[in-house]
């Protein structure tokens, strides 16, 4: 079962490794930009369609 | 042989056919710079045209979402703390995203298209968001679910909805019907003013007023474990509410470091042009500085300030943007420009433009009612600049003058300027705001600011010193943002459609359109012999109008820490830091209440109509006028067009009617002190409309001043009707100016329409600088201007895509004129230029 740890967007907090951001990039048909969502490292990552291993 | 042309006279070329044919918007697409011409292209506008949302906007869920998960966990706590922790929960999961070319961030969305949902507001505006078409992500079956299940949980938990079970059951009914006024009796949608003068002097910022509450919580729990007594039994309430206080503004300041963290993030392992790296790393140090610590430089005195709206608007559905940014970032402005030489004048304005850019992208869902009535907005996002210090002196700086032309560069329609004009303005400051009307923005609008201060000190005691230090705290009403000043929350609720005032004053009370007896009854009108038993049932139905929507808000107001409460709002208010009370308690508020008058100018024209074809030149009996009202008009044209041409209106320096505006403004002004807000203050009225001179056009019946069922009505609320103000500019101020702007209401909005090619160069200058002497001179306290030619307005209709940048004034805010319904963009075009010499 992968897990967010194990992928390239995954971004572990320096104070807390414990938590961490799924950070991405996305191209709307406006703007482009980066976003960020709060998520554990050992979450389940099956299911995530963004899922790249590092 | 001539040079060959280089790509810059090619552009400067161009600029100057463009100028020829005043096509400003596109001048300001060239001259713009590329970052701000992307920010600005790359704004998701929340805005609704007319009444609809643009394609591509959805409801934002994951906000709602995490704030309904933590509420439900904390069901023991006190609203204020339950609200606090549910906010915090927000504010530490919510997505966030920083967009390409952006030096300033934060949204109150999870996504740049996404519309923020207040979903414990009123369940009446969750159903709404249910049924909107359009506004659901795909998967749309999944999303409906997900909005299904939170209205299932919020129905007849909201703000709304407690304050609907209290409330006299008739005056719900009746206030419900749509018909008298609107809005929401609660400050989960309110107007709130901050209290600027406590959070941004640069003397404090979060962390000061952490270690404050901390203070103010260990003086407390030192007193409950001290001597038994009464003093200290509210005690246990404050410290709760401190505790509130300090969870919002910690969250707050981790919110913050989020952005520092993403900022860093994709510096480091994203980017290539190390310009770009060097802007991310300083919006990084930038939100690791603010809101935590006192900002240093202009890009942390705007990044915090717009953080601090960013989190209100995290807290509550806020409809307004009280705010004075040339005062308040100003010394930042000069600091890094002027003295310490950091930035360039170039990089500071393009830092402002993006402030406005940020400004224009913030939005959240909105009933219909209120997107057809601020139709191409979110909100009345007026922005105060100019006016006084607190010891009298010119308060104009460059910041004044650098937000003027970074509108002009980005030619947004929210936020809107409004400066507040005085003796002392200099000549440059004059011009520029000439210019950015002169441009067609429609604003700076004009306050006349020795007015409105005594104004202040007239209607709610505000001491001069305060007074003058005053914002508008939505688009018209001037609020000091001071410990005792800042009225943390004015509900729109007290907003009364004034038309209904003759309507039911013609039919004895009862709503033909909505088929209820809503007023009392004053009588048949068909039996009237005199104008003075019309009169005098005018100031009665007058009367029971504002009296049933001020016990709306007095009620939604005195209950509103119990039934929704603000925990950040709070914290950013000296009262409640030092009180340990919810602000939005009345106690320690001064009180600056004001019922906004729309649709107010249709009862002075009809009561003259009256007047004068029935009682004074007996043409009419009225038993044939309001036969005739009661038809619609429909078979009685000639018999209407009379009532239009034969009666004298307001506008034309005519004291026949102008004398009868007069009286009701002096019945209004006698009323508004019997009425009394929560602090026991007074409660003038405010004439002005935004759309709602379109959204109550199918609302208001046919009236004696010729109007019919579905006809629009008069835009503004001193401004005559379209077309009727038949003797020119002169006559229109010499009309108002018979008002006494101090005594008779709190404002009164004036939109006059200027010809372009008659304000062209040093000339037009020299010709709008009298006429507003003149307007000054008079004692009017307010005047905005629409100068755009009905030929480009015409083009924009015909081609909406090509004028995307055409603004107008619509009534207290602008609009790009393709986002407003094509019967406001008709009344708009039908508005009276005047010419001015």
């Amino acid at each position: 079962m992968p897990t967010c740890k194990e992928c390239i967007h995954f971004f572990p907090r320096d104070d807390n490794p414990e938590t961490g951001d799924c950070v991405q990039r996305v191209v709307d048909p406006r703007q482009a930009y980066h976003k960020a969502r709060p998520v554990g490292p050992e979450k389940d990552a099956a299911e995530c369609t963004s899922f790249e291993k590092k | 042989m001539a040079e060959p042309a280089t790509l810059e006279n090619k552009v400067e070329e161009r600029i100057k056919t463009h100028e020829e044919k005043q096509e400003w918007w596109w001048i300001a697409e060239k001259r713009r710079s590329r970052r701000l011409d992307y920010l600005r292209k790359a704004v998701w506008k929340k805005g609704a045209l007319g009444g609809n949302y643009a394609p591509g906007i959805k409801l934002d869920l994951e906000g709602p979402t995490l704030f309904t998960d933590m509420w439900k966990r904390n069901h023991t706590d006190p609203i204020m703390l339950r609200r606090a922790k549910a906010l915090a929960h927000v504010l530490d999961n919510i997505p966030i995203f920083i967009t390409d070319q952006a030096q300033l961030v934060g949204y109150m969305g999870s996504l740049p298209h996404t519309l923020a949902w207040r979903v414990d507001g009123a369940s009446i505006v969750n159903e709404e968001a249910y049924n909107e078409p359009g506004i659901h992500e795909e998967p749309q079956a999944e999303s409906l679910k997900t909005v299904a299940e939170l209205n299932a949980y919020w129905a007849g938990q909201t703000a709304i909805d407690k304050v609907a079970r209290i409330l006299d059951p008739e005056d719900a009914v009746k206030f419900l019907s749509g018909a008298i006024g609107w809005g929401a009796p609660t400050s989960a949608y309110g107007y709130s003013a901050k209290n600027y003068e406590y959070f941004m002097t640069g003397e404090r910022a979060f962390e000061d007023i952490i270690d404050e509450i901390d203070a103010n919580i260990e003086k407390a729990e030192e007193k409950t474990i001290g001597t038994p007594g009464p003093d200290i039994l509210p005690l246990y309430d404050r410290i709760q509410n401190w505790e509130a206080m300090k969870i919002v503004l910690e969250a707050g300041i981790r919110y913050a470091n989020r952005y520092a963290r993403l900022a860093r993030i994709v510096a480091e392992n994203f980017e290539s042009d190390p310009k770009r790296k060097e802007e991310l790393l300083r919006v990084a140090e930038t939100c690791e500085r603010v809101p935590a610590k006192t900002p240093r430089n202009l890009q942390e005195s705007l990044q915090y300030d717009f953080f601090v709206q960013i989190i209100a608007r995290h807290e509550a559905h806020e409809g307004a943007w009280p705010s004075r940014p040339d005062y308040y970032h100003g010394p930042y402005y000069d600091k890094d420009v002027n003295i310490e030489k950091n930035i360039t004048r170039e990089e500071a304005l393009d830092l402002i433009g993006e402030f406005m850019i940020r400004t224009y992208e913030v939005g959240g869902f909105g009933p219909r009612w209120a997107r057809e009535g601020l139709q191409g907005i979110t909100g009345t996002w007026v922005w105060t600049i100019g006016g006084v210090k607190p010891d009298g002196s010119d308060a104009c700086n460059d910041m004044t003058i650098a937000l003027m032309q970074a509108a002009r560069l980005v030619r947004v329609a929210n936020p809107t300027l409004s400066f507040r004009w005085h003796p002392k303005v200099s000549d440059e400051v004059m011009r520029e705001i000439f210019e950015c009307n002169r441009q067609g923005l429609g604003y700076p609008n004009l306050r006349n600011d020795p007015i409105l201060v005594a104004n202040a000190m007239h209607w709610h005691g505000h001491p001069i010193e305060e007074a003058r230090l005053w914002m508008n705290q939505a688009c018209l009403s001037p609020c000091p943002p001071t410990k005792h000043g800042q009225q943390p929350m004015r509900m729109a609720s007290a907003t009364a459609n004034c038309a209904k005032i003759v309507e039911y004053a013609l039919h004895n009370g009862y709503d033909h359109v909505v088929n209820m007896q809503m007023g009392p009854k004053t009588g048949d009108a068909r039996k009237f012999t005199d104008f003075e038993q019309l009169f005098e049932a005018w100031v009665k139905q007058m009367e029971w109008i504002f009296n049933t929507l001020v016990r709306t808000v007095n009620l939604g107001r005195f209950k509103d820490p119990e039934f929704f409460g603000r925990p950040f709002l709070s914290a950013i208010s000296e009262r409640s830091v030092e009180s340990g009370l919810d602000v939005v308690s009345p106690v320690g508020d001064r009180g600056n209440s004001w019922i906004t008058a729309f649709t107010f100018v249709e009862n002075i024209d009809s009561l003259a109509a009256v007047k004068k074809l029935v009682f004074d030149d007996k043409k009419y009996t009225m038993d044939q006028l309001i036969t005739a009202l009661e038809a619609n008009w429909e078979g009685y044209e000639e018999m209407r067009l009379d009532f239009v041409k034969g009666a004298p209106k307001w506008g034309n320096d005519d004291d026949y009617v102008d004398d009868i505006m007069l009286r009701c403004l002096r019945e209004c002004a006698r009323h508004s002190k019997v009425i009394k807000d929560p602090s026991g203050n007074n409660w003038p009225i405010l004439p002005e409309n935004v759309s709602g001179n379109i959204h109550y056009a199918n609302i208001v019946n046919a009236l004696p001043n010729g109007r019919r069922l579905g006809d629009a009505l008069y835009d503004g609320g001193i401004s005559p009707g379209p077309g009727l103000d038949k003797k020119g500019p002169t006559a229109v101020l010499k009309s108002c100016a018979k008002i006494d702007h101090i005594t008779h209401g709190r404002a009164f909005l004036l939109n006059q329409r200027l010809s372009p090619t008659q304000l062209a160069g040093e000339k037009g200058y020299q010709l709008w600088k009298a006429y507003v002497k003149t307007w000054a001179d008079l004692g009017i306290d307010h005047i905005q201007f629409n100068v755009v030619s009905d030929e480009t307005l015409y083009a924009a209709q015909r081609d909406p895509e090509k004028y995307s940048e055409v603004i107008v004034r619509v009534a207290g805010y602008s609009a790009h004129f393709v986002d407003i319904s094509r019967k406001t963009q008709d009344n708009i075009i039908q508005r009276t230029v005047q010419g001015l010499g």
